[in-house]
């Protein structure tokens, strides 16, 4: 057999006619049936061919370059081009599509970096809105949830925006009208002991009954809380339970209401499991119904949280007006304790969120930025495309073809493109979903109900096909005005100048918000390094700490609850492995309570309200050491501070700057309340003293030492006057433990072991380091850090793959100019150097008009960022580092490849 | 510039007639219209390959002419040339115009059908 498509070929190359693939085609079958007819004839094989022969070598191909060249794309791909087709002239969209999908089968890197681009922009948008979908969009799972609000403490004048209520006030502000009902609520922290059944900590709220009616969920089981009883009943004793605690600890036990468990020793009986699903306030077991009157406590102890139904057709505005108006008539009528105290409402949603209600607006703005900057990067994939089929497109567009048919064919080719595209995005996020869910460093509310639901399936489509649609339209129809009106063989070169600076708008925008995404991770990596930077007070980061609560039923004095805490102490110190531990009731970064606080010897204030407040806590012997605090002077605890003893107190350095002018020996006196919260008692005996001719009692406690200041406050705030009694003159019921050991399941053992032998039914909680602790309080910026740093990452690489192709293919396009230059006698170094200016000014606007993004970002930032500014010279400095490092990279091979123009070669292109 | 013999220029010129003509009943491929333009003329018309397909090609071009890839039972694929119903029109003027022009030969010049 006679290869007659290479015979043709050879015959066309060597006359140097150019044929389309199918005119080849043509030919060869032509000469095929010459020479097979010559064979049927009767001529031998040598004679056909050679007939054959002589028919293609007295043929001018040269006749056929023209003609046959409009039939085909200038490449000479065996793939049809719109003018071949036979259904050319009644195009529809269905063939227009498979034309489309035959054009990306040839030119398969582009359609797949095409894909690949657009597939990893909407899949990380699509993750994104599906989180920002599920955790914020979404309402939560109770009656009418809009309507509910929480209630917070507020205090200008000490700069408290967020502290718990009194249960007092709380009285007083549940029976406004704007209210429909108003539930409160606090955190006991309870040991469940069921015969059989290993002891645990439970997490568990001690709530008013109405609680789960307010949020208007009813347990999957039982009846609940009973409603018809007065308000605060003292009996039956009854607590509803969660789903979680009744499958793991009772194995869903149908028999369950009615059951009892004991909390904290006493004898709770199971009115209702809640339906899966219902945590609130967050991690909660049990609830036990409060058996005290709220009113019958002080409007100084802040330790209630609350929610509340807004009353029907009441508005937020409505209600923080009859609130604030509340407030003032409380500090008018109480100024001893209210004063300056308001309440603020907080709606249930935004309280649930926290922090990630402005970090998902941060995180939603960066996707968004990824898509864009995306859909910039496939606008000018398919802008090169555009362009180097814009002769193409001029020459069917002068053969005839209807604007319309290659609007259809292009629309289908962008629609190709988009669809493949979207899919792609949907199976990152298919893929990332379950994986975020499973990895997450922190706890996200709701995280794990979130999954791709139809809206997200809608917004992705939408936003795949729209955008490709737009970009992959708009630069073809920018080209077939053009090549509707320009000249066909004029317009070759010169025509692409307009096309330029579309491509390089579109690249100065990729690199823009780049920078703003690099901008934004860099920022965020400043305010983790200073939130791990924040001097806590704590020295020894490897100490453990975990907690242990001695029941009031079975120990109900107060001294036996001291000395037993002081006992298990004793004990841990002994086992092997322990250096040392000590006990405090609150750990570093927490509130401790606020209180008044007089000096012996200073002028007292007329009354008690008037005078200044600081933290109170308790801490044992052991404390201060264990967790590697420094003594400024003076001495800590010893085992000589029992109540018999005199009163002592460490306090820390902010105090004694404030209040001693640094001086250990004085004497602080205690004029509040002598238990603070439900779970201490100052057991020091009280002297009365005279404020403005009123008695009032006090206990009096000597200053014996000062310690550097242990972080009292969240991060981001000051550190308050503190003052540490001795636990044992100051015992509180559930304490932290602080231990010095070798590791942490030696520390864990060993107070196992301990409480065996001295406390048997007092549970041990999990246990973990301070540095650990101190982790997980900086957890949520530190996951939105790593995400950002993900997103610029992928951003830069976006950017400088556009940088690349810009140049690339402007150096292709002016091979002839620089060839010209370099023949004139221009340097090569030259001619490359002249593409990475080029390349730094669209770096430099990029970067510019980035900054400008940043700062239009500022006030969502500025909510997810600690103790930096949006302009942090650093953060913008090294974002600006990396991306310009990276875009004159990418500008790099382009330049080198400018450089080495053949001078010839470059006069030789048509 | 070359003298081309009377013949060449009517080729020329008539060679749009002469494909349309033939593919006016059935659709017939390129090689196929070569051989009926050959025996039909008995020999006097031949076209080289190259003109051949620029004619196909030209006529396709103006919508006279629809190419279409067809696979045959028992035969390799083949480009399959139909005329268009403006081929038909452009068809029906030519040939008049030619009768015309005929006509105009044989009274002028004394020029008869063979």
């Amino acid at each position: 057999m006679t290869d007659w498509h290479a015979r043709v070929r050879r015959h066309a190359d060597a006359r140097g006619a150019r044929l389309a693939a199918h005119a080849v085609r043509e030919l060869a079958e032509h000469l095929e049936d010459l020479q097979a007819d010559a064979r049927a004839r009767g001529l031998d094989e040598a004679a056909a061919t050679a007939l054959a022969e002589a028919a293609l070598a007295e043929s001018d191909l040269d006749a056929l370059t023209g003609s046959a060249l409009r039939r085909d794309p200038p490449t000479t791909t065996a793939v049809p081009g719109l003018g071949q087709t036979p259904a050319f002239r009644s195009l529809s969209m269905g063939h227009a599509l498979r034309l489309a999908i035959r054009q990306f089968v040839h030119h398969r890197s582009f359609a797949l970096v095409t894909v690949l681009v657009l597939g990893i922009g909407l899949g990380a948008a699509v993750t994104v809105y599906s989180i920002v979908d599920g955790v914020v969009l979404r309402p939560l799972p109770y009656a009418a949830p809009d309507r509910l609000v929480t209630l917070w403490a507020t205090n200008a004048e000490q700069g408290l925006a967020h502290d718990p209520i009194s249960p007092v006030n709380f009285i007083d502000y549940q029976q406004l009208d704007v209210f429909e009902d108003a539930a409160a609520w606090w955190r006991p922290d309870v040991n469940l002991v069921d015969p059989g059944l290993d002891p645990v900590r439970v997490p568990t709220i001690e709530t008013g009954a109405n609680l789960m009616a307010v949020l208007g969920v009813a347990p999957q089981l039982g009846p609940g809380f009973p409603r018809d009883e007065p308000y605060f009943a003292r009996q039956p004793l009854v607590a509803v339970i969660s789903d979680r605690l009744w499958r793991t600890r009772y194995g869903a036990d149908p028999a369950m209401i009615g059951r009892q468990i004991r909390l904290d020793d006493t004898p709770y009986t199971v009115v209702g499991v809640m339906p899966p699903g219902f945590d609130y306030p967050g991690g909660i077991d049990v609830w036990q119904r409060s058996t005290w009157d709220f009113s019958q406590h002080s409007r100084a102890a802040h330790f209630m949280e609350s929610v509340a139904r807004l009353a029907p057709g009441v508005t937020l505005a409505e209600a923080d007006a009859a609130v604030t108006g509340l407030g003032q008539r409380l500090e008018r009528d109480f100024g001893a304790t209210n004063r300056n105290w308001r309440v603020r409402l907080v709606p249930l949603l935004d309280e649930a969120l926290g922090y990630y209600r402005p970090a998902l607006a941060v995180l939603f703005g960066a996707v968004g930025l990824l898509l864009v900057i995306g859909c910039l990067n496939v606008a000018s994939l398919l802008l090169t495309r555009a362009l180097s089929r814009e002769r193409e497109i001029a020459v069917r567009t002068a053969l005839g073809a209807s604007p319309r048919q290659l609007v259809t064919q292009l629309g289908a080719e962008a629609l190709v493109l988009s669809v493949a595209g979207t899919t792609a995005g949907l199976l990152v996020a298919w893929a990332a979903l379950p994986l975020i869910a499973a990895t997450t460093p922190v706890e996200i509310p709701r995280l794990a109900e979130v999954s791709i639901n139809p809206r997200v399936l809608g917004f992705a489509a939408a936003l795949g096909i729209g955008t490709t649609m737009l970009f992959g339209l708009v630069p073809a129809l920018v080209l077939l005005r053009r090549s509707l009106s320009a000249d066909l063989r004029a317009g070759e070169r010169g025509s692409s100048r307009g096309s330029r600076g579309l491509y390089r708008a579109l690249v100065v925008g990729e690199v823009a918000l780049a920078a703003a995404l690099l901008a934004g991770s860099g920022l965020l990596i400043r305010s983790v390094a200073r939130m791990t930077d924040v001097p806590t007070g704590v020295g020894n980061p490897d100490v453990v700490t975990t907690s242990v609560q001695i029941p009031e039923a079975a120990y109900p004095d107060w001294t036996e609850t001291g000395a037993l805490h002081s006992t298990i102490l004793e004990r841990l110190r002994e086992q092997p492995g322990i250096r040392g531990a000590g006990a405090a009731n609150f750990l570093p970064l927490e509130v401790g309570w606020r209180q008044p606080v007089a000096i012996e010897g200073d002028v007292l204030p007329a009354q008690t309200s008037d005078l200044p407040r600081a933290q109170f806590h308790s801490a044992s012997e052991g404390y201060f050491e264990a967790i590697g605090a420094t003594k400024v002077s003076g001495r800590f605890f010893d085992a000589r501070d029992t109540p018999a003893a005199p009163g002592v107190v460490v306090v820390n350095a902010s105090f004694a700057r404030r209040y001693l002018e640094g001086r250990t020996g004085r004497v602080v006196l205690m004029t509040g309340t002598a238990g603070i919260g439900p779970l201490g008692r100052n057991l020091m005996p009280r002297t009365p003293i005279a404020f403005g001719g009123q008695q009032v009692p006090v206990a009096k406690f000597e200053v014996v030492g000062v310690v550097a200041d242990i972080r009292d406050a969240p991060l981001g705030q000051d550190v308050e006057p503190a003052v540490y009694f001795s636990a044992r003159q100051f015992p509180f019921r559930s304490m932290f433990l602080a231990i010095d050991a070798v590791d942490a399941p030696t520390a864990l053992a060993a107070l196992r072991e301990t409480l065996r032998a001295t406390a048997p039914g007092i549970p041990v909680t999990s246990a973990s380091t301070w540095a650990q602790r101190l982790r997980a309080r900086t957890a949520e910026p530190r996951l939105l850090m790593v995400v950002l740093i993900g997103f610029g990452a992928l951003a830069a690489l976006l950017a400088s793959l556009g940088v690349y192709g810009l140049f690339s293919w402007t150096v292709a396009l002016r091979r002839r100019e620089l060839a010209i230059r370099l023949t004139l006698g221009a340097r090569p170094v030259s001619v490359g150097a002249a593409v990475v200016r080029q390349g730094t000014v669209l770096v430099a606007i990029g970067l510019v008009a980035g900054w400008g993004l940043v700062r239009a970002a500022d006030t969502a930032l500025s909510r997810v960022l600690f103790e930096v500014r949006t302009m942090d010279a650093a953060s913008l400095g090294t974002a600006a580092l990396v991306l310009a490092s990276a875009a004159l990279i990418a500008c790099l091979p382009p330049a080198i490849r400018a450089m080495r123009v053949d001078p010839a070669e470059g006069l030789r292109i048509d | 510039m070359l003298r081309r013999s009377a013949i060449d220029e009517a080729k020329k010129g008539s060679a749009e007639l002469l494909i349309l003509a033939l593919v006016e009943g059935e659709a017939l491929h390129g090689y196929e219209i070569a051989k009926q333009i050959e025996a039909r003329s008995d020999g006097t018309l031949s076209f080289t390959l190259a003109s051949l397909y620029a004619t196909l090609y030209r006529l396709e071009e103006r919508g006279w002419l629809r190419g279409r890839w067809v696979e045959r039972a028992g035969q390799r694929r083949r480009c399959y040339y139909r005329i268009t119903e403006s081929g038909r029109k452009v068809l029906a003027a030519q040939r008049e115009d030619w009768a015309r022009f005929i006509g105009v030969l044989g009274r002028v010049a004394g020029v008869r059908p063979a």
